[in-house]
């Protein structure tokens, strides 16, 4: 009707600019879908909620501008994306990883948003360090981050302290490959249950240990154009994880969904999993038919020299495009992405972290459940060097890691392929 | 006699075994979703092993038409698939007609230039067609998802193989009444080959409604989905934020058209296999 | 007599008009979204094709001849040896050696003895080809994924087959219950792949499935079937059976109702009842059908992808991957459209062959 009447007016001859027709954003993101979030940012719950209300929120509050939401699915996020690219049709803004970011930012499709981002109140100097060089290609911004995320231990305090590993009502967890076994062992034998759980079978959470506990010895998978994986270090990072499985204090062929599934059945004594999940087990541990009743989070534990975990961030980009053939839209996108950066506080009770210092230093940030358990996470995360091929590398680590963990592959074998493989994709 | 019934009574037992199997899943499905997510998520095995909807509850459907997605991808997968459904039937059956009952030259060389493509297998095709429709701006759009799948050569081999079977007689006398080739189609020749066009529409139906790999690539946005593609983004949702009974109700709501099209039809659609099959 | 003298010229004219505005709307669609991307993969399998890269720039395409197609199919320091992968190698070759023999034995059809010859010698041939000293293939999945595919094939296709078979045997009778039972096993053939792969996944689950179910009650320990490398296969296989079954029974049904009653009767005067009766009558008048069966399920399997895609990722390790899945990651994961397009072509080739394969069959029995 709006637009109708709209478009009588035009015929007339009487449009101003009194009331412009609203601007319509695409916008793609994964997360989950999440209907019925409604536009109360502050009472809902996990990613696709949360965000989804954020959404909403902007979509009403933001004069003159609807956004239309794209597609929710995971497993084909950035196959979609790319391919809306390729059509020349892509959404007005979407999520990206701070990973996936070079990859679209080396062929120029994404906009340089830097120049214009106090125009819509953003600040870049309360960003923290580590947000800033997320988004930050080259030398132009090309993202509004949103969060920084990090792998954690989640801990089941019940299983722990029957297994005697509590100590002042905090886990006490390993600092050694050695330990961990023992620490694993001393689980199994008190309560017969696992001690570690996780997806090691599809989605790369296995990937990411061993990323960590790469780092942790101060090696990583690759360096300028050579790849490092057939390390000694690889082999010790690796091997931390797999005298779990020998052992039979883990699980390789649990999937990400029956990884979760077992730890809140109370099957396991950790979860190895990303920030994005403390929300929600928050929220599951009241329930009365779910067996994880007290529930902790960790940061990663140091089993090697220095400490180190796996983190990446989530980001908000816009197609290079807009800005360039039509700049009305492009604020109005911008706008989304600094109404969504203005709700980062939102957004981290899902357990993902802040990346503005003035949201980090706020005492209801410090409030947020189990956020202090891991507040030291941050100064620990670190990364592979910065490529455009990151997703390809991750997938052939993570084919290769599954032949050691699920077929029963050499380890040295395995990583020797993984580094030709690796070193394949830098060749090119 | 005795002897014949009793083993046609231990017949059907045997068979009731495998039977009872096969139809399992299916059961199983539709019981999950009448059982309450939060139920589920911590067992799927309630009552007798989950295949009885105890604790019960419509909410899943509720919810589904409520808000989701799944009534508009619902409606696009009727979209798509009935309008598939005519454009084949339209070219099939002029184009088939025109090679069993009229004489024209080229006529050999145009008949192996279509049977050529009953090698090309969409998998072949699918990326040169995406940057084809890439090229023109028209993905995401009714168009994009019916038109290349209206190119199939096996529809214009099913008429061509039944206008050839209808007597000619028929034809002639019309013909000798002076009636004009586009009546001749339209009055006689269509009215007959009715069966071969139901077969033929089951068979795109069917395909339609089931396609995956092409709405896949095509249909980026949400709203473009088809019901196929919407199932598939909920399963590999990782967050599994919808619930187990969520994901069952929509994929019994996505499979009861075809269910119920199978069961109505049945003897068509098996004859429309059976057909598609042997000369597909 | 003089009225169709009169008429038939002007009807001559007229048909050949007619026939060309009848066939224009197909051959419109069928030039434009069949022959001419036929002819544009070929084209696009010749460049290096970067889907992002192009879209931004349509110049980014650069021809490189059949460079994709040695990347993806060749290496370095290849060599060939009768015996490079000895099991497969001579079974390819017993497989070629034995279908000579039965052929003489009267047991199959000429065209299906040749690409079984054909086919086993091809095996023989091309597996040859290894890696030498310090040599590799210069694309490591590609042969590893066709051969994933090759063994979904040889699972899924003699599975729904012989299945197929037998039920089409049991249920060959008018009779109420038996229309039932061929509804239910016909039944699961009408899901789409995605409700297909939603019910199977959640089946196989071992922490929520029906089968994990089962298993804990009598005190076993549930099978991770989609991560675990024995079974994420099997499991595929399984579905794909429970799901395309019923086109095969079907077709049997229609082929065991040409059998005509007689030759039944003939029989059981013989004392040939039941199982000699499947042998000794029903299989040999099926082998038309029997073969169009197996060369069906063949070109359906090969294009496998939506069980994969969705159930097991391709994993573990890589143990599920199949082509037409390599393709589409190739394609939209990766960008390096060039590639997935040469791959096209790779399975085209393959289909065209077994495409060609059935029209001769379903000839050879219509003559």
């Amino acid at each position: 009707m709006k637009r109708i009447a709209l478009g009588l007016a035009l015929a007339a001859g009487m449009a101003t600019n009194v009331a412009a027709a609203p601007i319509t954003i695409n916008l793609a993101r994964f997360f989950g879908a999440c209907e019925n979030a409604g536009t109360d940012t502050h009472t809902t719950v996990g990613e696709a909620c949360i965000i989804q209300s954020i959404i909403n929120a902007a979509n009403e509050k933001i004069p003159g501008v609807k956004i239309n939401t794209l597609p929710t699915d995971w497993g084909n996020y950035y196959d979609h994306i790319k391919a809306m690219f390729a059509a020349s049709n892509p959404p007005d803004i979407f999520v990206i990883h701070r990973s996936a970011l070079p990859e679209f930012a080396s062929i120029g499709a994404l906009a340089d948003v830097g120049p214009d981002l106090k125009s819509v109140g953003i600040d870049t100097s309360d960003w923290t360090a580590g947000a800033k060089k997320a988004v930050t290609y080259g030398k132009h911004i090309y993202a509004v981050p949103m969060d920084f995320h990090a792998n954690l231990w989640h801990v089941n305090m019940d299983i722990m302290k029957k297994a005697g590993l509590v100590k002042d009502g905090k886990p006490i967890l390993p600092h050694s490959p050695a330990e961990l076994l023992a620490q694993a062992k001393q689980v199994k034998e008190k309560t017969g249950k696992d001690y570690l759980a996780a997806d090691f079978s599809q989605f790369p959470i296995g990937v990411r240990l061993v990323l960590s506990l790469i780092w942790q010895q101060n090696s990583n998978i690759f360096n300028g154009h050579k790849a490092t994986i057939d390390t000694p270090q690889a082999l010790n990072a690796v091997e931390a994880i797999t005298q779990l499985f020998k052992g039979g204090y883990a699980d390789p062929k649990l999937n990400y969904a029956d990884s979760q599934q077992a730890f809140l059945n109370g099957k396991a004594a950790v979860l190895v999993n990303g920030d994005w999940v403390v929300g929600d087990f928050t929220n599951q541990v009241k329930k009365p038919d779910v067996a994880l009743k007290h529930y902790y989070v960790s940061t990663f534990p140091q089993l090697f020299q220095s400490p180190a975990t796996w983190a990446d961030n989530h980001t908000w980009a816009i197609p290079a495009s807009l800005k360039k053939h039509d700049p009305k839209k492009y604020h109005a996108a911008l706008e989304v992405a600094a109404f969504i950066y203005n709700h980062n506080l939102d957004w981290a009770r899902t357990g993902h972290m802040s990346v503005r210092k003035s949201v980090l230093n706020s005492s209801a940030y410090k409030a947020l459940p189990h956020r202090s358990e891991y507040i030291d996470t941050p100064s620990i995360a670190k990364d592979v060097p910065r490529t455009v091929h990151y997703n390809k590398i991750q997938d052939v680590l993570n084919r290769n890691l599954q032949s050691i963990w699920l077929t029963g592959k050499d380890p040295k074998k395995a990583l020797a392929e993984a580094q030709s493989e690796v070193q394949d994709i830098l060749d090119q | 006699m005795t002897a014949r019934q009793r083993s046609y009574i231990w017949l059907c037992i045997g068979l009731s075994i495998p039977a009872f199997v096969w139809l399992l899943p299916t059961l199983w499905m539709v019981s999950l979703s009448f059982q309450p997510n939060g139920v589920l998520a911590r067992t799927t095995a309630s009552t007798a092993l989950g295949l009885v909807p105890v604790p019960f509850t419509a909410a899943n459907y509720a919810k589904l038409f409520a808000f989701g997605e799944t009534p508009r991808w619902f409606f696009n997968s009727l979209v798509v698939a009935v309008g598939m459904t005519l454009g084949v039937l339209v070219v099939s059956t002029t184009a088939g007609y025109a090679l069993a009952r009229l004489e024209f030259r080229f006529k050999k060389t145009v008949m192996i230039f279509i049977l050529l493509g009953l090698m090309v297998p969409e998998q072949a095709v699918f990326l040169p067609l995406y940057t084809m429709f890439a090229d023109l701006r028209w993905h995401n759009s009714y168009g994009a998802l019916m038109l290349p799948r209206i190119a199939v050569p096996i529809g214009v081999f099913l008429m061509m193989q039944f206008f050839k079977a209808i007597p000619k007689d028929i034809e002639e006398a019309a013909r000798i009444d002076g009636v004009g080739p586009f009546r001749i189609f339209w009055h006689i020749m269509l009215p007959l080959a009715r069966p071969a066009m139901m077969t033929l529409a089951i068979l795109t139906f069917l395909y339609a409604w089931n396609d995956y790999l092409w709405p896949l690539v095509s249909a980026s946005q949400k709203t473009m989905f088809t019901i196929t593609l919407g199932l598939a983004s909920m399963q590999s949702n990782f967050a599994q934020s919808e619930g187990l009974g969520r994901v069952m109700a929509s994929g019994v709501i996505a499979s009861l058209p075809v269910v119920i099209l199978f069961l109505i039809f049945q003897r068509y659609v098996v004859q429309a296999m059976t057909v598609g099959g042997s000369k597909g | 007599m003089s009225g169709t003298i009169r008429h038939r010229p002007r009807r001559r004219i007229a048909d050949r008009h007619v026939a060309w505005v009848f066939l224009t709307p197909f051959l419109i669609v069928y030039v434009a979204f069949l022959v001419y991307p036929f002819f544009k993969g070929l084209w696009i399998s010749l460049h290096h094709w970067n889907l992002l890269a192009v879209a931004m720039n349509p110049d980014a395409a650069k021809w490189v001849g059949l460079r994709n197609y040695t990347h993806l199919m060749w290496g370095r320091g290849i060599v060939w040896g009768p015996l490079s992968h000895p099991l497969v190698q001579l079974f390819a070759l017993a497989v070629a050696v034995g279908a000579g023999l039965l052929h003489r034995a009267g047991r199959t059809n000429r065209s299906f003895m040749i690409t079984l010859i054909v086919a086993g010698a091809l095996v023989f041939f091309l597996l040859g080809f290894t890696p030498g000293e310090g040599g590799r293939w210069f694309d490591r999945r590609f042969w590893p994924t066709v051969g994933n595919t090759i063994l979904f094939v040889a699972l899924a296709a003699p599975g729904t087959t012989i299945a197929a078979l037998l039920l089409a045997a049991a249920l060959n009778r008018e009779t109420k219950m038996m229309a039932v039972f061929r509804s239910i096993f016909f039944l699961s053939q009408v899901l789409s792949v995605t409700v297909v792969t939603l019910i199977w996944q959640i089946m196989f689950s071992p922490t929520q499935g029906l089968i994990a179910n089962v298993t804990r009650i009598f005190g076993g320990s549930p099978i991770s079937w989609l991560t675990d490398e024995r079974f994420a296969m099997i499991a595929i296989v399984i579905t794909t059976i429970w799901w395309s079954l019923g086109i095969a029974m079907i077709l049997f049904l229609a082929g065991m109702q040409d059998i005509s009653a007689e030759i039944y009767e003939a029989a059981a005067l013989d004392n040939a009842r039941g199982w000699k009766a499947f042998w000794y009558i029903t299989l040999p008048n099926l082998k038309r059908t029997i073969t169009l069966v197996v060369v069906l399920q063949i070109i359906l399997h090969f294009q496998v992808f939506g069980q994969s895609h969705l159930m097991t990722q391709g994993g573990p390790d890589d143990r599920t991957q199949v082509l037409v899945r390599y393709i589409y990651q190739t394609a939209f994961r990766d960008s390096e459209i060039g590639r997935a397009a040469a791959m096209a072509m790779f399975l085209f080739v393959i289909m065209a062959v077994f495409s060609a394969l059935q029209f001769f069959i379903a000839r050879e029995g219509e003559e």
